[in-house]
């Protein structure tokens, strides 16, 4: 039997754990996003630092118990403050920026005015750049899991003790850095270059014309480029967490596949399919996420008709100056991605992920 | 005093280099500026050293020389590529000239590849009531224009630019700054179609022949608005020195955007489209005549075509942003630049139209080909087809810009 005095003498630490958290986390969001100022922000910070202390000196006060149950709080608080500060803050910014009205052409700073239309520009001048982003995106997602799967699957079970070099070989173009990387596609598949010189030679541009991969003889500025240039920078994105799970795979099971009557490719698709599945579903997210923001590749590969929705954003960001515009931009993307990362996640699941 | 212009074979190597790396470097700004304006212009290191002009002269030229970079009494000036006569084959370019002559050190670069890019850049930063780096900019004159009415340049010290009185007479109190007293014309010139005769097989000699479906996705245009825009309305027979609303250039935007969806158009270029147009990328696209006289000197086969319904003129003009900190020094190479003798050997290099008076007889004795070049000295017939864009006023010309970007920016 337990008195009430007792229940809410055990009950405190969680509120002071919590409160001290949220208060803590709310602060730094305040700091961030710059809605307190001047003066105000050293006061903030100390009120931040004392949270931290009060948890501690609690905890340091209280006996084992009360350790126990404020040491989630304790634990949590170190990434909850960096979450606040660096994530939630700008988060915040962006959003009533994209909420805000430039006053003049020319203004630096955007009104906040609760201004819907951009996200109604948002919509309605950017429709085929968001398509097309999702639609490269996802085109370049299937791409690297076609290519990166095998790769991988060669790497973890006929590597041998050349693993490890293999791995390297896969990672070594990616020291140098992206742009010039995809500067470099630029020059070997120029009109006079040595690609489609190649293909001339071959004759094979008549084919890739007739599948639209080459259009009026040239292979940058299409499509199909941009596509190719989003396959090559994020194929060790999608290469490495199938590698992974892949490695953890004990052939063994597929010899007692085997041992069970199953034919090698029943054996590959019943066994080591489904245990790599979780390396697939981490690929997708590294390789779809950041490739539906790209613009680098559009930027250096496309042509104006192959515009994504990131060229997009970064030409009102940098070169219009629309930050209330583009910030509404940022946010539908975000918005989209999340959706269609849910919608992923439920097909495919993540409990293995952990 | 030796010309340097001539395509001697020993030229022809650096030049070609020089072009390839400016290009190269120009596309790298083209989406980094974005990324570098908070980094406060580390993008404009990177072309320093594209530039023909070295950042910090070269050692022994004078004794007086102060380090680049000293702040006062040194300068810098932030200009166009392929802009100015570089230090190179032996010959002494502008930059380094000018410090032998003042003992001021000069840091030159070429981070402007459009106007409107760069504006971007210097927008938050001058907007703020802050001070950019560089004490001499080069915005085109309608920029210009707006950069005066924003109150974001300062009055130039034109009582210690004596030269300045070589000002050509037609570009006096021009219409961008009427009271003359914030910029100086750094050169002018013309756009037109620049082509790769090695791509299109023929002369090309009508605006027309950018709309040519033969070659479809080998089409460059132009992201400086008036330049393009300008262009296509005068091959739609529009006298463009009088547009006044939206509605006068609209048939043009409609071109555009029309030629941008059948996929007529490869990509939209600033000052970066030299690669493209030389290695056969563009079969052709909207250039500047001076630098495609240079470029032809590597690549016999990149031509400018002057359009038969004419081409649109500009000036590029020097101004000094507000709170700029070596006035005496931009005022001293502002007066050096417009001594005709100096001006003639940048003009021998960079083949635009001089805004000096008398730069022709400093170039009868350097070049007298060039001398008699129309694109750089032009005739009655020339000028009689070269239009200026008309000034628009601050509300038309946001819905051209708005029209403008919803075609060419993304």
């Amino acid at each position: 039997m337990t008195s009430p005095q007792y229940d809410t003498a055990r009950r405190r630490p969680e509120l002071v754990g919590l409160g001290t958290l949220l208060a803590a986390g709310a602060l730094l969001v305040a700091v961030g996003a710059r809605w307190v100022s001047g003066p105000l922000v050293p006061l903030a910070l100390a009120i931040v630092l004392a949270s931290i202390v009060v948890l501690v000196v609690a905890a340091v006060a209280g006996g084992p118990e009360i350790r126990r149950r404020l040491a989630p709080y304790g634990l949590l608080k170190p990434g909850m403050l960096w979450l606040a500060l660096f994530y939630l803050a700008p988060l915040v910014t962006l959003l009533k920026q994209s909420l805000s009205t430039l006053p003049s052409r020319f203004a630096v700073e955007a009104e906040f005015d609760w201004n819907l239309d951009n996200y109604r520009d948002a919509f309605s001048d950017f429709g085929p750049q968001f398509t097309r982003a999702f639609l490269y995106a996802g085109v370049a997602t299937v791409l690297t899991i076609a290519i990166g799967y095998p790769l991988a699957y060669v790497i973890a079970f006929r590597g041998g003790r050349y693993r490890n070099l293999l791995l390297g070989l896969v990672v070594i173009p990616f020291f140098t850095s992206y742009l010039i990387r995809t500067i470099a596609w630029q020059s070997l598949l120029a009109d006079s270059g040595p690609v489609v010189g190649a293909l001339d030679t071959l004759q094979l541009s008549n084919v890739l014309e007739a599948v639209n991969i080459m259009d009026n003889g040239r292979l940058v500025n299409t499509p199909a480029a941009v596509i190719g240039g989003l396959t090559y920078n994020f194929l060790p994105f999608m290469a490495l967490p199938i590698y992974v799970s892949l490695e953890k795979v004990d052939p063994r099971l597929v010899d007692a596949a085997k041992d069970l009557y199953s034919t090698s490719t029943a054996a590959f698709r019943k066994v080591v399919v489904p245990l790599s599945l979780p390396g697939v579903f981490a690929g997708t997210l590294l390789t779809f996420i950041p490739a539906a923001g790209d613009f680098v590749n559009a930027a250096y590969l496309g042509s104006p008709q192959t515009t994504m929705i990131g060229n997009s954003i970064q030409d009102q960001f940098l070169v219009q100056n629309n930050t209330p515009l583009a910030s509404a931009m940022s946010f539908v993307l975000m918005a989209i991605i999340t959706v269609f990362v849910l919608i992923y996640s439920r097909f495919f699941g993540t409990e293995d992920l952990a | 005093m030796t010309p340097r212009r001539p395509a001697r074979p020993t030229n022809r190597l650096s030049r070609r280099q020089f072009f390839l790396r400016s290009s190269a470097l120009g596309v790298a700004g083209l989406s980094l500026p974005a990324w570098l304006t908070a980094c406060g212009g580390d993008d404009d290191d990177a072309s320093s050293d594209t530039g023909g002009a070295p950042a910090t002269t070269a050692a022994g030229t004078s004794p007086a020389t102060t380090p680049a970079g000293a702040g006062e009494g040194s300068l810098f000036f932030e200009n166009w590529p392929a802009y100015i006569d570089p230090t190179e084959d032996g010959a002494t370019g502008t930059v380094d000239r000018f410090t032998a002559a003042t003992g001021i050190a000069m840091r030159y670069t070429e981070a402007y590849n459009d106007n409107t890019s760069y504006f971007a850049t210097i927008q938050p930063v001058l907007g703020r009531g802050d001070t950019i780096e560089p004490d001499i900019i080069a915005p085109t004159s309608w920029m210009a224009g707006r950069l005066i009415n924003l109150g974001w340049v300062d009055p130039l010290p034109l009582d210690q630019i004596p030269n300045a009185a070589n000002l050509r007479p037609d570009l006096q109190m021009p219409a961008w700054d009427p009271t003359g007293e914030f910029s100086l014309p750094w050169q002018t010139g013309f756009a037109g179609i620049a082509y790769n005769l090695d791509v299109t097989g023929r002369e090309l000699t009508s605006v027309e022949d950018l709309f040519d479906p033969e070659f479809a996705g080998k089409i460059g245009m132009n992201t400086e608005m008036r330049d393009t825009i300008g262009l296509i309305l005068l091959g739609l027979g529009v006298d463009i020195t009088t547009i006044a609303t939206f509605d006068d250039a609209a048939a043009a935007f409609d071109k555009l955007e029309a030629a941008k969806s059948d996929g007529q158009i490869r990509s939209f270029h600033g000052n970066d489209y030299f690669d493209d147009l030389s290695t056969g990328n563009f079969a052709a696209c909207v250039g500047w005549s001076g630098d495609v006289a240079q470029l032809q000197l590597d690549n016999p086969a990149v031509r400018f075509a002057f359009p038969e319904e004419g081409v649109t003129s500009w000036a590029d003009t020097m101004v000094m942003p507000k709170g700029a900190a070596n006035r005496d020094a931009a005022a001293a190479w502002m007066n050096f630049v417009y001594d005709p003798v100096e001006a003639a050997q940048i003009t021998a290099w960079v083949q635009y139209v001089s805004p000096v008076d008398g730069v022709r007889e400093e170039l009868e004795k350097i070049d007298p080909d060039l001398a008699n070049n129309p694109l750089v000295f032009p005739d009655e017939a020339t000028l009689a087809k070269a239009k200026g864009f008309a000034n628009l006023s601050d509300e038309v010309e946001a819905e051209f810009d708005a029209a403008f970007s919803r075609i060419v920016g993304a």
